[in-house]
């Protein structure tokens, strides 16, 4: 679900960009970085139940 | 170089973002092979490298929109490095197929690290940087093209990520689309 809403947030960042409005871009793109470093975060710290 | 020359590198790197985006999607439906949440993140680093140039585009260059660029391009060779060092023990298979010999994460990596590279070449170049007469720049088809590729990519990304993790937190090692799964 946590991927599914930053793409989502990606998809409107570039929209909002596309159509004129460029500093709400610049910070919901901010946002989204400090989003995506916080899933890495906890993808980088946790343990993984892999299969192989 | 001048604004215009930049520009055009600017269109060229929203249809090599496009083309890393729908590559992805190639070997996920060719391949059957589901991306994992490390995999994700990196093709959202990927969708992300593409605002700089987008607003380059639509705006004019900027170092500030070189700048989201360089943090994407940061965080997504960390995130693909992090993948690597997960897989480097001698006799571990790696995660997903591998693509000439180097699995997708490597093959990120390498695209990453070339971006920074690439970015803070193109840079150097202070011509690019004159203040335009408006505030946004007149668009051609081909730079519009460029754009609603990358958008709609990444659009496709939510539908395509929203199947596969469904509405929980995505699993470790996907095996099968949550929401296309038959419900018993």
């Amino acid at each position: 679900m946590e991927f599914t809403l930053i793409f989502l947030l990606l998809t409107v960042v570039m929209l909002v960009a596309w159509r004129g409005k460029r500093t709400l871009a610049v910070g919901l793109f901010l946002f989204a970085t400090v989003l995506a470093a916080a899933v890495f975060r906890h993808h980088a710290t946790d343990v993984l139940n892999l299969s192989f | 170089m001048n604004p215009a020359m930049a520009l055009k590198l600017n269109v060229l790197a929203l249809y090599g973002v496009a083309a890393v985006l729908a590559l992805a999607f190639a070997f996920q439906f060719a391949l059957g092979e589901l991306p994992c949440p490390l995999c994700l993140l990196q093709r959202i680093q990927f969708a992300a490298l593409a605002i700089g140039p987008l607003l380059n585009v639509r705006f004019g260059c900027r170092p500030s929109h070189y700048a989201l660029s360089l943090l994407a391009a940061v965080l997504g060779a960390a995130v693909a490095m992090r993948q690597v060092f997960l897989h480097i023990l001698p006799g571990d298979a790696g995660y997903g197929a591998a693509i000439l010999g180097y699995h997708y994460y490597t093959w990120a990596f390498v695209l990453f690290a070339a971006a920074i590279v690439l970015i803070a070449i193109v840079m150097l170049f202070d011509g690019q940087f004159a203040p335009p007469a408006s505030s946004e720049t007149k668009v051609g088809p081909v730079a519009a093209v460029a754009a609603w590729l990358v958008i709609g990519l990444t659009a496709l990304n939510v539908v395509t990520t929203l199947l596969e993790c469904g509405f929980a937190a995505c699993p470790d090692d996907p095996v099968v689309y949550e929401l296309l799964k038959p419900r018993s």
